[in-house]
């Protein structure tokens, strides 16, 4: 399905948040998920059905001061 | 000799140096400046993953989570409510309920901008965040900001990344005179004289990530950083003599030989 992710359109064959973080292998990674503007925690990964359309955000720790 | 721990939110930190974690020319380089800095308080900003390259930049897979705190900031907010989004993101990664709150009002200074950076600090002080905010060397301004829940202020001693060093010492001494939580001087600084000359106004401590990243060699610069914040930070308990016109002989005069 077509997902809005990081804002742009991404080609996902998903069912959950769960699915989305494993396609692009960031399972291991410590990434913070944002859906439609809800934060979603870890364990409700797996919980969190998406749909079509959904605006998605991945977002991790960078260098920075 | 009178010498007090630096404390932020009840947390006793080891060492009065924060270091960013930015524009290293390599992880090996960062840690190693890390190491030799003896930092514990490190920060971070929260980025979008890159989708093409998603294992490039983890910065903290490089690092021994335990032995630090974590200070993610804010920046790239321009207004409170981005930056209390950014905050609450950083929150959920579990790792830290600090959060250095950046919000820039000008893309050429990258001055903060002092309404929304209060709005910012009050709200995520009431959500319990333990608060930092970067902000202007306002003594004013860092006193509504300790008033509005910051668990410490964060005068920034000349724009980011300019080296310019402290630009106000009248102001940041001020502040750091008048502040009831610890004043960090943020941003600005380029070499071991501004460090020794901000401690020695009285602030309990400072951040610092270009001046180390981008020196020519900043594993040693780190080093110098580390002992400038212990020297100004000594001479400034010691306290140091008043400034006079005319010399003052070190020996006295009695008992001269030629006479």
């Amino acid at each position: 399905m077509e997902l809005m992710i990081n804002g742009e359109k991404q080609e996902v064959e998903a069912n959950t948040l769960l699915d989305v973080v494993s396609h692009f292998n960031l399972e291991s990674h410590l990434v913070v998920t944002e859906v439609d503007g809800q934060i979603i925690d870890r364990d409700q990964w797996d919980q969190t059905t998406v749909k079509p359309e959904m605006k998605i955000e991945l977002v991790h720790f960078v260098g920075g001061g | 000799m009178k010498s007090s721990k630096l404390v932020i939110a009840g947390k006793e930190l080891s060492s009065r140096f924060f270091l960013g974690t930015g524009r290293y020319p390599n992880p090996f380089i960062q840690n190693e400046a890390i190491r030799i800095s003896e930092a514990e308080v490190l920060t971070f900003a929260i980025r979008r993953v890159n989708l093409d390259a998603p294992s490039e930049d983890a910065i903290l897979q490089h690092l021994d989570q335990d032995s630090f705190t974590y200070l993610p900031n804010t920046s790239g907010a321009s207004n409170a409510e981005e930056a209390i989004r950014i905050a609450r993101l950083a929150k959920a990664s579990g790792i830290s309920n600090w959060i250095k709150v950046e919000i820039s009002a000008d893309e050429k200074t990258l001055l903060p901008d002092p309404i929304e950076t209060l709005k910012a600090t009050e709200t995520l002080a009431n959500e319990g965040f333990v608060v930092l905010p970067y902000t202007s060397d306002d003594p004013v301004l860092c006193r509504k900001l300790e008033e509005a829940g910051a668990a410490a202020v964060m005068p920034g001693g000349a724009p980011i990344g300019t080296g310019l060093g402290v630009l106000n010492p009248y102001n940041i001494g001020l502040i750091a005179e008048e502040a009831n939580v610890p004043v960090i001087v943020d941003a600005g600084l380029g070499s071991a004289k501004d460090i020794v000359e901000v401690m020695e106004l009285g602030v309990d401590g400072v951040l610092m990530n270009t001046p180390v990243a981008k020196a020519k060699d900043p594993v040693k610069m780190a080093h110098a950083m580390k002992l400038a914040i212990e020297a100004g930070r000594a001479s400034y308990e010691a306290g140091r003599i008043p400034m006079k016109k005319y010399a003052t002989a070190s020996s006295g005069y009695t008992s001269l030989i030629s006479r």
